[in-house]
């Protein structure tokens, strides 16, 4: 299968300050890739042009082998990128229904997202009518991913998703982002911490100061930055 | 769309159908240096009518001063409505940026609260 989503020698930057520099990378229907790196190497940065919230000052955007560089951000959402951001993203002082109810801008009705949602969350289904703001963490991190999944999406961008949450619940996050892939969903994950997402990636990139450093099978690129940290070269 | 279709599939055609416009980037600041140069062209071009006309007792020149000096005060106006119209876009981005993520914090406090051991 051809990649769903492909970013070629992008650069990208914020008033004049350059974070990318010529990231390269892909991910086909099905497959999960881990985008790994420090705080600042430019993780999130390329979760914003992918999702086209972020416009690269050089370099190409593809979506299904098409160039989408430049394209408004709610065409692409519309066609089927979702953006999870990083800190969850949902209306506090809405219940978890009305934040739900939300996501009938993709012409689905209540009902049908509401299903979706509690069938994959359960723990959501318990709390529709609290405000979320008063959820826990990882219920919150459950909402945002449910909202995200109602969209119906073809690639699934997901920014930090264990970032403040028990291991336990990073972990019951993580199935189920494994069980959308499964479905044929392209899923590109930032996390700063590799263990969270090498349990359910097929593919792993490090990105150190705008630049992938290394890419490749998760085991593989463990090694290699293992072996970099303890013996000071890369191999 | 054919029942068999899968999702990636049907991504990849609504991608190929979609109506890409010219990339943007940088437009908006584009039109606010515009903005801004035009009230400042604006400016000069007053200026000189002014210095033209105080300067000739002729009043086909004082005419073309008279017609410079409109020209100035329209190219004013333009200007500034672009220089606010971009601006305040940008200021209002910020700060629906800011109201978001203030919200946030307010719900995390609310949420720490409540789950805060009473004494």
């Amino acid at each position: 299968m051809s990649a769903l989503l492909e970013l070629r020698e992008v650069r990208a930057g914020y008033e004049g300050i350059t974070v990318l520099h010529g990231v390269d990378l892909s991910v086909a229907a099905g497959q999960v890739v881990a985008l790994l790196g420090p705080n600042g190497a430019g993780k999130t940065t390329t979760l914003r042009v992918a999702a086209g919230v972020h416009t690269p000052q050089a370099g190409r955007l593809l979506l299904g082998g098409r160039d989408v560089t430049g394209a408004a951000a709610r065409d692409l959402a519309r066609a089927g990128v979702c953006l999870i951001p990083e800190g969850r993203g949902v209306f506090p002082n809405l219940s978890v229904r009305d934040n739900l109810l939300m996501m009938t801008f993709t012409g689905r009705t209540r009902k049908q997202i509401e299903e979706i949602a509690f069938a994959r969350f359960p723990d959501l289904a318990r709390h529709a009518s609290r405000q979320a703001g008063t959820l826990s963490g990882g219920e919150q991190q459950m909402l945002a991913l449910a909202r995200g999944l109602a969209t119906n999406p073809a690639v699934l961008l997901l920014d930090e998703l264990s970032m403040g949450l028990a291991p336990l619940v990073v972990s019951r996050l993580y199935e189920q982002v494994a069980e959308i892939a499964r479905q044929g969903v392209g899923v590109l994950i930032v996390e700063q911490f590799a263990a969270a997402a090498f349990g359910i990636a097929d593919h792993a990139a490090v990105l150190v100061r705008g630049r992938v450093e290394r890419q490749g099978r998760p085991d593989d690129v463990l090694r290699a930055e293992l072996s970099a940290l303890y013996l000071g070269s890369s191999t | 769309m054919t029942s068999t279709e899968t999702r990636a599939d049907r991504f990849v055609r609504e991608i190929s159908e979609l109506k890409i416009p010219d990339p943007a980037a940088g437009r908006p600041r584009l039109w606010q240096r515009l903005g801004a140069a035009l009230m400042v062209l604006g400016l000069a071009l007053g200026v000189s009518a002014y210095l033209i006309s105080h300067r000739t007792s002729d009043s086909l020149v004082q005419g073309d001063a008279i017609t410079i000096g409109l020209g100035a005060v329209t190219t004013s106006v333009v200007g500034a409505a672009l220089f606010v119209r971009y601006s305040l876009t940008g200021f209002l981005r910020f700060w629906m940026a800011r109201q978001s993520y203030d919200l946030n914090l307010l719900a995390d406090r609310l949420a720490d609260k409540d789950t805060a051991p009473r004494p």
